[in-house]
């Protein structure tokens, strides 16, 4: 019994350390826009980066989908070559998988990121005081 | 009928209820994948405190109790990942993401109460395989706040909460249409009525192998 015990106490530990350590390296999934000020990123390095899709700033060029992103302070440009999810849009939150160069970003993977907001057709029942990021 | 009532109207008004109006209709994914985690998590947290009630007691139904719950909420963690991914196809643009730790952390979630459910089979002696179990089930509860923390200790592709957040629970109004919002909590009380109908199966079957374990006579005559 105490081999059993032992056994079920090591596997526990393991989950406990495995999840801490899987979760400690992704602290940081994506970069915002600003941060990639901060970074040191070799040439080609692929890193994500996130940010709102500025607006009146999307555009076709050539198989290219051009657009800006922010994070509030600080833009870069969009050069994106790949599949486009249906809700991308103006002022959605986008995280970009690519590559920076002098300051334009050619990124080829795309995830839309959605808030925590829900609002349905007869939304005027919303209270937008208490919601304000 | 105590499980196809629930049932049916859960899949009916998640059919036939509102949406938001940015994510389109894919976004009645939340009357799935939200009361189908909580439930989990409502499920893992019974599971933690009949096993420590077991541990102390080493009374039969606290065991079936602590199981049952277990199973419950397996079941429910596997729609919630289903759900959810379908609705991360339909709006992220992706069915997974492995550098997520909210996803990552259910993932293992199930994983480590799947492995709580084998280990009721690591040994024949129920009694003991009761006391090793109770371990993990004592142990794996440590993984919700983390899960639950997860989008707001991390940076994270997957949307903060919209109801068990700080900012709702204080000022009492959720980022949420009314009407989308009592959908969701009538969602929630028919998952939590299916819970209960399921737990209550899962307990009797457990029941019946600590009879055996017990009276083990009493199943050689019949």
């Amino acid at each position: 019994m105490k081999k059993n015990l032992i056994i079920v106490l090591l596997g526990v530990g393991l989950i406990v350390y495995a999840s801490t350590v899987i979760a400690s390296r992704n602290t940081i999934y994506y970069y915002t826009t600003s941060e990639t000020e901060d970074i040191e990123i070799t040439t080609n390095e692929r890193i994500k980066l996130g940010g709102f899709v500025v607006e009146g700033s999307i555009s076709k060029d050539g198989g290219y989908t051009v657009f800006t992103i922010t994070d509030g302070n600080k833009e870069i440009d969009i050069l994106f070559d790949g599949f486009i999810p249906e809700l991308f849009q103006e002022n959605m939150g986008v995280i970009l998988d690519g590559v920076l160069d002098n300051n334009i970003f050619f990124a080829d993977d795309m995830l839309v990121k959605h808030d925590n907001e829900y609002v349905s057709s007869d939304g005027e029942t919303y209270d937008v005081k208490s919601y304000s990021k | 009928m105590m499980l196809y009532g629930p049932l049916a109207v859960w899949i009916a008004i998640s059919f036939f209820g509102p949406y938001d109006v940015t994510q389109g209709v894919y976004s009645k994914l939340l009357y799935i994948h939200v009361p189908t985690v909580w439930i989990a998590y409502l499920g893992y947290t019974l599971t933690f405190l009949y096993s420590v009630f077991y541990f102390f007691t080493k009374k039969q139904k606290y065991d079936s109790l602590a199981i049952a719950n277990a199973k419950s909420g397996v079941i429910f963690t596997v729609i919630t990942l289903l759900a959810g991914s379908y609705w991360g196809k339909q709006t992220w643009g992706t069915w997974w993401v492995w550098g997520d730790a909210r996803l990552n952390l259910t993932a293992i979630l199930l994983l480590v109460y799947l492995g709580y459910i084998a280990s009721r089979q690591f040994n024949k002696d129920l009694g003991k395989t009761a006391r090793n179990s109770s371990f993990i089930g004592i142990f794996g509860v440590i993984q919700i706040p983390i899960l639950h923390f997860s989008v707001i200790w991390w940076r994270s592709v997957h949307q903060q909460a919209s109801i068990l957040s700080q900012e709702t629970v204080a000022s009492g109004d959720a980022p949420m249409s009314t009407d989308i919002l009592v959908t969701l909590l009538i969602s929630v009380l028919l998952v939590t009525l299916v819970h209960i109908f399921l737990t209550k199966i899962f307990r009797r079957s457990n029941d019946i192998l600590w009879d055996d374990y017990l009276n083990p006579k009493s199943r050689a005559k019949i």
